[in-house]
């Protein structure tokens, strides 16, 4: 048993550092260089109209870079733990700060804001550290929309929340090691519409550092794993739907003045919006971050329409593709890039003018990193994984290139898992982060088939389970020329089956 | 077969036949246990980087997580940490399931993860050879920051932290850094006053902005309530603990303070006796000084406040420009200032009243 383990171990490396390789010549990672006594913690990254970037960092700066120059500049300072802007025009921008959502101007053309207008601030903050803000992302008819922490369960509130206070939102006087949320919309994504009215859009979110559109206008959050969230998640998110962490129910409109915490799961469980995807914990992801749409024109034309989401745990950005069946978002993860250069804390993502991709680095005291990276890609396209579809009976994966019919077609190069994950209250007891992956079984392909473009297998497999999650580790396939794939490991969260066609 | 815990075993043996011969009986190493123990901090860090014991000491190692995320703490081999913290992360999909502690000779004790608030022990007989043993946390991502070293030595002796390899570069400068903190620069500009910060502050709302004028003044703003809280004067803020978050920490105030507001709003327009309804909408920097921008009842007050020129206070200029209504300003008793108004008349109780004109433009001057 064990050495077979080790041997699998042997192979795993053998097989990495091939592949690694591999993506050496398919990506470049490059650090942009950071201003000397910059705490380049990233909060937020925009491009203004003429190709500038400006970032804000979580000591309160927007600073502005200048790629041909490499110079960076001092647009506003002084914010309250900025965590996400958008470019409105030229000289304008929306930054969101802990108390508010902020519009900052350069009004005299100095290069400089000098006007800071509120936008809004009609939501509660009890003080608790972990009450962070994420956003603004913006729709198509110009309405904003911001995601709000719940509260830690590892620290109180102050003595003087802004709101009002109802303690119902937490579960008892200790928190029991449930985040909460005890003023109003911690937990939920908030929609701003042009006139600054703000109005409640979503509930449910436990930990939500990520919002973000896909190109077509579909919005999306990842929310972080703990109490609730057995595994990180994206939600496709819609207006008036609940997502599964209580705390956040006691501000909704009509909400009957339970405690949430006190209400059976199994009502709770009814009442809820399952996810798109699940990222499994520990596996794909610990902490997701921004969800970011791949648009036309990049340097990753393959995957144009996909989303790509930062990971903070791991030295890896993640790509999501997405189907809907029976109506409904699912899809998979895999990692878009690992290792070559790219640090851990890939909080924020933004596509350059020039199609490369930058990613936004943060720790703010947990794993992570510092800075910002530029992902261009290098001459030699990789073996990817560029769609993974549900069929009857199966999965059809697409790559970027056609493949090596043998390796394609054999069998035992297929290691798939299917796991499910409970939503369930957190066990006092339970290790904050424990993976609560249920019924892990070891699935063998019944049939694996090549088409006749060699670029897409179909795997058909004994049965397929509604809810679960299917992981893919593929590793004999490569391309006709040899070059191995890059990204073997894609997880299938199948939370709908195909509708049969007669 | 090779199984990780051989090494641990034919220490163990050795250990106990030399504490059987070597050591008295009833001595606390042979019998009892040296405790270690061990804890987190904020960010990533075990409050202890270096531990000394004697060669084969019965250990008994106890990790408390004070920290708000999970953690292991796994000892190896000298020079293995990284070797094991990249074993670790190639765990992959088989990571939870292994608690992320890969199976390696390079392992040579570990605490499974623990959550926040859980503590675990565990014994074993320290190496015999000396050397050093470092201990790391191989959750992801943890382990690239996350260590310490336990050096086994006869005469309990450990290199100096900064020249620890085994030292995380964050603990090696730590004295350094407390010495030398407040040159350090906390942003790539220089500050000149007047500047600003929005931080959590004591005494005031969770949405204030802390204002650095020149002549070592400093004042407090509360973009909740719309008004100014306090001032000060001397040293500015020390933002060390609110940038490091992880606990609800407030940007404190450094100086002395020689103003508290002690009214309930100062500014009240139509109505003497109502306590007004504010709204905060921003601010302008003119000359890098904040102009408030807020209402009251509906109507615009703009207020900037700057230092007097002898630095003996503040002077609050405030614009009500479209105000159609008298306007009164009323001060709390004992506040720590004396007051002088450029326009208006006093009241009997003490408060200042402006017609609505005189309420276009104003200057309260404050002198400590």
């Amino acid at each position: 048993m064990k050495s077979a383990f080790l041997s699998g171990l042997f192979l795993l490396f053998g097989g990495w550092s091939a592949a690694q390789e591999t993506a050496q010549t398919s990506y470049r990672v490059e650090n942009i260089e950071m201003p000397a006594g910059l705490d380049a913690e990233t909060g937020g990254m925009a491009f203004f109209p003429n190709g500038r970037l400006a970032a804000c960092f979580t000591r309160g700066e927007v600073m502005v870079y200048d790629f041909p120059s490499k110079q960076w500049s001092v647009f506003a300072s002084g914010l309250h733990e900025p965590l996400g802007l958008l470019v409105e025009s030229p000289s304008q921008i929306v930054v969101l700060q802990r108390p508010e959502l902020t519009r900052i101007s350069d009004t005299d053309g100095d290069g400089k804001a000098d006007h800071y207008e509120t936008i809004t601030d009609d939501f509660g903050l009890s003080g608790n550290y972990h009450e962070f803000n994420y956003g603004p992302v913006r729709d198509k008819a110009g309405n904003l929309y911001i995601a709000l922490n719940t509260a830690s369960s590892g620290a109180g509130y102050r003595k003087n929340p802004r709101g009002p206070v109802n303690l119902a939102g937490r579960d008892s006087t200790t928190g029991r090691k449930q985040m909460y949320s005890i003023v109003p919309y911690r937990g939920w994504v908030l929609q701003v519409k042009p006139n600054g009215k703000t109005v409640p859009f979503a509930s449910g979110f436990r930990s939500p550092n990520g919002i973000g559109f896909d190109t077509k206008g579909n919005l999306f959050v990842a929310d972080n794993q703990s109490d609730w969230v057995e595994t990180s998640k994206l939600f496709h998110v819609e207006k008036g739907k609940f997502y599964g962490h209580p705390a956040s129910l006691i501000w909704g409109d009509d909400w009957d003045g339970r405690n949430p915490f006190r209400m059976p799961v199994k009502e709770l469980n009814k009442m809820r919006t399952e996810a798109a995807v699940f990222f499994p914990h520990g596996i794909m992801a610990n902490s997701p971050s921004e969800p970011v749409g791949i648009p036309a024109g990049t340097q990753f034309p393959q995957f144009e329409g996909q989303l790509l989401v930062g990971e903070m745990n791991h030295d890896r950005i993640m790509r999501v593709m997405l189907e809907k069946v029976d109506g409904i978002f699912q899809g998979a993860c895999v990692p878009f890039l690992d290792g070559n250069g790219l640090r851990m804390g890939n909080n924020r993502m933004v596509f350059a003018p020039d199609g490369s991709l930058l990613t936004g680095q943060i720790t703010h005291g947990w794993a992570g990193s510092k800075g910002i990276q530029r992902i261009s890609a290098g001459e030699k396209p990789a073996l990817d994984i560029q769609n993974m579809q549900v069929i009857n009976g199966g999965f059809r994966l697409t790559f970027t290139q056609t493949l090596d019919k043998k390796a394609a077609t054999e069998l035992s190069g297929y290691h798939i898992r299917h796991y499910a994950y409970q939503y369930q209250k957190k066990p006092i007891s339970e290790p904050i982060d424990q993976s609560n992956q249920s019924d892990i079984r070891d699935v063998k392909p019944a049939r694996v088939t090549l088409s006749a473009d060699k670029k897409s297998v179909t795997v058909l497999l004994p049965e397929l389970k509604k809810g679960y999650v299917y992981e893919f580790k593929l590793e004999n396939i490569k391309s006709e020329s040899g070059t191995p794939l890059v990204n073997r490991l894609i997880c299938y969260s199948l939370n709908r089956l195909p509708v049969k066609k007669n | 077969m090779k199984a990780s815990s051989a090494p641990s075993l034919r220490l163990f043996i050795c250990s106990m036949l030399l504490a059987a011969c070597l050591l008295p009986a009833f001595s606390p190493a042979a019998y009892g246990q040296e405790p270690i123990a061990i804890t987190t901090l904020p960010g990533l860090q075990f409050d202890k980087v270096q531990v000394a014991v004697k060669p084969g000491a019965r250990i008994t190692l106890t990790f408390t997580n004070q920290d708000d995320m999970s953690h292991n703490l796994v000892i190896t081999k000298p020079g293995k940490r990284t070797a094991v913290v990249e074993a670790a992360m190639a765990l992959a999909e088989k990571g939870p399931e292994m608690q992320y502690i890969p199976r390696s000779d390079d392992v040579l004790w570990h605490v499974p993860v623990t959550s926040p608030g859980e503590k675990k022990s565990i014994t074993f007989n320290a190496p015999t050879l000396t050397g050093a043993y470092p201990f790391v946390c191989t959750y992801p991502g943890h382990g690239f920051v996350m260590y310490g070293v336990i050096h086994v030595s006869a005469d309990l002796s450990m290199p100096p932290a900064a020249k620890d390899p085994d030292v995380p570069e964050s603990r090696k400068s730590s004295e350094q850094a407390h010495t030398h903190h407040q040159q350090a620069p906390q942003h790539p500009f220089e500050q000149t006053p007047p500047f600003l910060y929005r931080a959590f502050m004591e005494e005031s709302g969770l949405a204030s902005i802390a204002v650095r004028l020149p002549g070592e003044l400093a004042f407090c703003w509360d973009a909740e309530a719309c008004k100014l809280r306090y001032a000060w004067s001397g040293e500015f803020l020390d933002m060390k603990d609110f940038w490091h978050g992880h606990k609800n920490a407030y940007a404190k105030v450094l100086g002395t303070i020689f103003y508290r507001d002690k009214a309930t709003h100062p500014l009240r327009l139509g109505n003497r006796e109502v306590e007004p309804t504010v709204k905060f909408k921003g601010y302008r920097l003119v000359r890098q000084y904040p102009e408030f921008h807020y209402q009251v009842n509906g109507t615009d007050v703009y207020e900037l406040i700057r230092e007097k020129p002898d630095g003996s206070g503040l002077e609050r200029s405030i614009r009500i420009p479209d105000g159609i209504e008298p306007v009164w300003f009323i001060s709390g008793e004992n506040d720590g200032v004396n007051y002088k108004f450029s326009a208006g008349t006093k009241e009997p109780d003490g408060s200042l009243k402006l017609s609505p004109t005189q309420a276009k433009e104003f200057t309260i001057t404050m002198t400590r």
